[in-house]
Parts: C-alpha cells; sequence; structure tokens
C-alpha cells in the first residue's frame, strides 16, 4: 500500500492518495511532476509537506530500487559487473554472496555478457538495462522506474517489463511515455502541473484522455 | 544533394558495423534494436568517427548538424537566450519556436528533458541544414511535444533528414525507411512499398496491415486512414 496525505514538494501537490495495486504506471506531460513524485516515493527527496507510506513505513525505510532517467548520471563505477555489485556491496553482503547476486541480476536482465564490458563503451539502452540489473540486485521492495524505457526499443522495453513483471517486490512504480505500456498497469496516475488528474485502473484513466494523444495507440487504432 | 555510403566498415572491440546505400533528399527513418548500432552510424555520417574501411562521401552538401542522443551535450551557455545566440539565432524567435517563451534567463540544465530537447531541436531546425541527422529526437519527449518535434521536421521542406529512433507511437511522416540489424545497416527502400517489410514497424502499423490495410506512410493517423479505406 503506498500512502500520500497532504503533499507538497516543489510543484506537486497531493492532498490524499492510497494505492493498492502492484504495477503503478505514472503518466502526464513533461513537467507535471512525475520525476519528482517518484523522487518523494523513492526517499531520494524528502518532502517540504505531508507524508508518504509505503508498506506502512516512510520511504527511507524500504528497500528501493530506483532506476533513474539519465543512466549516464546514476552510473558510478567504470565496470559493469561493478556497477551491480554496489547495491549488495553497499549492504555489506560477502563477497560470494554478492558475486552470485551480480550474475543473477545481470542474467535476469540479459546482459550476462556485458559483466567484464567498461560502461563507457555501452550504447545508452544497455546502460539502462545495467541500472536495472543494479537496483534489482539486492531483492527490493519496492522498484521504482522513472522513464527508463525512453531510450529502449520496443524488445528491450518488453525485456524490461518481463523483468520488472517477475520481481517480488510488492510494489513497482513507473513512470513512461509509453501509452501503450502505462495501458498494462494495474493502476494509472495521470499527473498534469503537480497534480493527480485522473488515477484508477487504465480504462478509467484513458477514459478521460479519449480526446488527447495520451489515449493509447493500440486502443485507439482497434476502435 | 545525397550522401553515399559506400561498403563502410567500422569496428570497436567486439562490434563492427556495415552498411552501404544512398541517402537522397527527404526523410529517412533509421531503426533498429538497443546496441544495434544506430548511433555509431550517427556519428560516422556525421564524420564524427572515421571508418575502418569504405566512406560516407556528401554530394552538394554545404552544411550538416548531428542531434545527439543526450542533449545535454550540446549546452554551451548558462542561459536559454544565451544558447540561442550561440547558435547566430534570434532568442525571441526560437523561444516561440521552442515553445519557451519566457524562459529566456533559465539555465538550461534546469530545464526539464523534453524541454530541453525541444529547444536544441528547434535550434538546430532554425539553422535549416542541409544534412540534418536526429539521434533519438522523441526520446523523453510526451506526446504533445513528440507531436510538435514531428511537425517540425516534416516542415523541412528540402535537404536530407535522417532520423535514428525507436519511437513507436508518434513518428513523422517519412520517405524511406531503414533499419540496423546487428551492426548492418539495411535499406528497406521508400514508403509506403516498404512498409511491409518494416520489421521494427510499431504496432499500430503491424496491427493494420495484419487486417488488410496498406498504410501510405507510418503515422498513426495513415494506419487509421488505411483501416477505414479497407473496412469502409
Amino acid at each position: 500500500m503506498i500512502q500520500i496525505t497532504n503533499l507538497r514538494h516543489r510543484l506537486i501537490e497531493i492532498p490524499d492518495l492510497t494505492v493498492d495495486a502492484r504495477h503503478i504506471a505514472v503518466i502526464g506531460p513533461n513537467g507535471s511532476g512525475k520525476t519528482t513524485l517518484l523522487s518523494v516515493c523513492s526517499g531520494i527527496e524528502e518532502p517540504r509537506a505531508g507524508t508518504v507510506r509505503i508498506l506502512g513505513r516512510p520511504p527511507s525505510a524500504v528497500r528501493i530500487g530506483w532506476v533513474g532517467e539519465f543512466p549516464d548520471r546514476t552510473l558510478l563505477f567504470s565496470r559493469v559487473y561493478d556497477e551491480i555489485a554496489a547495491t549488495p556491496r553497499f549492504r555489506n553482503r560477502s563477497c560470494p554472496e554478492t558475486d552470485e547476486r551480480v550474475r543473477a541480476a545481470a542474467a535476469r536482465v540479459g546482459i550476462s555478457h556485458l559483466l567484464d564490458a567498461k560502461v563507457s563503451t555501452l550504447s545508452g539502452g544497455e546502460k539502462a538495462l545495467v541500472a536495472l540489473a543494479a537496483a534489482g540486485a539486492d531483492d527490493p521492495e519496492v522498484l521504482i522506474l522513472d522513464e527508463a524505457d525512453s531510450h529502449l526499443d520496443a524488445g528491450t522495453a518488453d525485456r524490461v517489463q518481463r523483468v520488472v513483471r517477475k520481481s517480488a517486490a510488492a510494489h513497482v512504480l513507473w513512470c513512461t511515455q509509453s501509452m501503450d505500456t502505462a495501458a498494462c498497469a494495474d493502476y494509472v496516475i495521470f499527473m498534469e502541473g503537480g497534480v493527480v488528474r485522473y488515477h484508477g485502473t487504465p480504462d478509467e484513466v484513458f477514459a478521460g484522455l479519449e480526446e488527447t494523444c495520451f489515449y493509447p495507440t493500440m486502443w485507439r487504432i482497434r476502435r | 544533394m545525397r550522401v553515399d555510403l559506400e561498403d563502410l566498415l567500422f569496428s570497436r572491440g567486439r562490434f563492427s558495423l556495415r552498411g552501404s546505400g544512398t541517402f537522397g533528399e527527404g526523410v529517412h527513418l533509421v531503426s533498429g534494436p538497443v546496441g544495434s548500432g544506430k548511433s555509431t552510424l550517427a556519428l560516422l555520417l556525421a564524420e564524427i568517427l572515421r571508418p575502418e574501411s569504405g566512406a560516407v562521401r556528401r554530394h552538394g552538401i554545404s552544411s550538416a548538424l548531428l542531434l545527439l542522443q543526450f542533449p545535454e551535450y550540446h549546452i554551451t551557455c548558462s542561459t536559454v537566450a544565451e544558447e540561442a545566440g550561440s547558435w547566430g539565432l534570434d532568442p525571441d524567435e526560437l523561444l516561440v519556436r521552442a515553445d519557451l517563451a519566457g524562459r529566456g534567463d533559465d539555465d538550461p540544465f534546469h530545464l526539464s528533458r523534453g524541454e530541453l530537447k525541444r529547444l536544441i531541436l528547434a535550434c538546430m531546425i532554425m539553422r535549416n541544414p542541409d544534412l540534418l541527422m536526429l539521434d533519438e529526437p522523441f526520446s523523453s519527449l510526451d506526446c504533445a511535444a513528440k507531436r510538435r518535434a514531428c511537425s517540425m521536421i516534416e516542415e523541412r521542406s528540402e535537404g536530407i533528414t535522417i532520423i535514428f529512433s525507436h519511437e513507436r507511437a508518434v513518428l513523422p511522416r517519412v520517405d524511406a525507411l531503414w533499419e540496423m540489424e546487428g551492426g548492418t545497416l539495411k535499406a528497406l527502400g521508400r514508403v509506403p512499398g516498404a512498409i511491409p517489410r518494416w520489421r521494427h514497424a510499431p504496432p499500430y502499423l503491424t496491427y493494420a496491415l495484419e487486417q488488410g490495410a496498406r498504410p501510405e506512410n507510418i503515422r498513426l493517423q495513415d494506419a487509421r486512414e488505411a483501416l477505414c479505406r479497407t473496412q469502409g
């Protein structure tokens, strides 16, 4: 369960929102506050006012895996192996356990062949996959992806969706500009100008967006 | 005006890229999976990378610009207006074009991703180069901004525009399709003839083809119109 009460932070203002769904898509125009909401839910930023509770705890007390929008900015280590290993290492896992987790996380994402590669030689999409493997390397309770699919082709984006669907996380909160992807979520939050304009099942939310380009292309073509 | 790729070969580590073909005037879309070499091809076409063998030959082209996938790399000034000035453009006109009116004094790094992309894309379109190469011009943009970018691209009435993209929902009208697969560039030919051969086609286009429709171009509206013609 994600509970937001009287939240005011930067441009976002959410008086009351409770979401009890597993796969939650956050959508909306550029600059509508999606990334800010995800930052607060991940514990990266403390809200100026109000509270966010995830699984009954503040976000900083929840084990969260985060994949940012700009993999170039969030990758810290020069070798893929070390980047993924950072997650278990920072949690003081033993060397053998770290190695096991790194290999398992890389295999899940399909980048085992890149473990010895230098991060600087990877394509933008491959960097996003490394960030996803690092986020999943220590059994996160909640996975948060900030437009991680922006730099991925369809095949890779599907791979990310499959990995995310199989993860044991209680919640997967992601924002995307692909409405066809958002249409597959359990719950959709549409933000505009810092407020939650619509929230509910994909059917409920997209019913309010039918006249806009935010309506999924596959729904439109099948009408 | 054209760019010829003559038996281009480029290798880096395990990866090698091969390509031959001619990019004539009009809008070209090069699609392909992550790591297939789209960005490398863009750098080769921009003559930032040199091929191991073969050549990129430009004919009748006096200016060229490459939009990088991450627009941060283009920023050289500390305000949006100065950035426009650094391109030799009138800041006011540019701000209107990029839908950033009133933001001239902002630090470009304080713009959102979509805003920054719009700023740099608008600068390039307004410079109107003979050869314009756009590496993932739509990534991180919302659908309204993607549409705006598409219409800016479609407004270019002359020159060669090459778009490297994996976009699957909002696309511009294009003249020719290309695919990168495992480092090899494949020319699919001119639109609409090339559409049924396009393996990376967006789902709405694939759906329309499966229904027996023959879209005239690759946009959602082309697919819908073709379906209407088929289904009456």
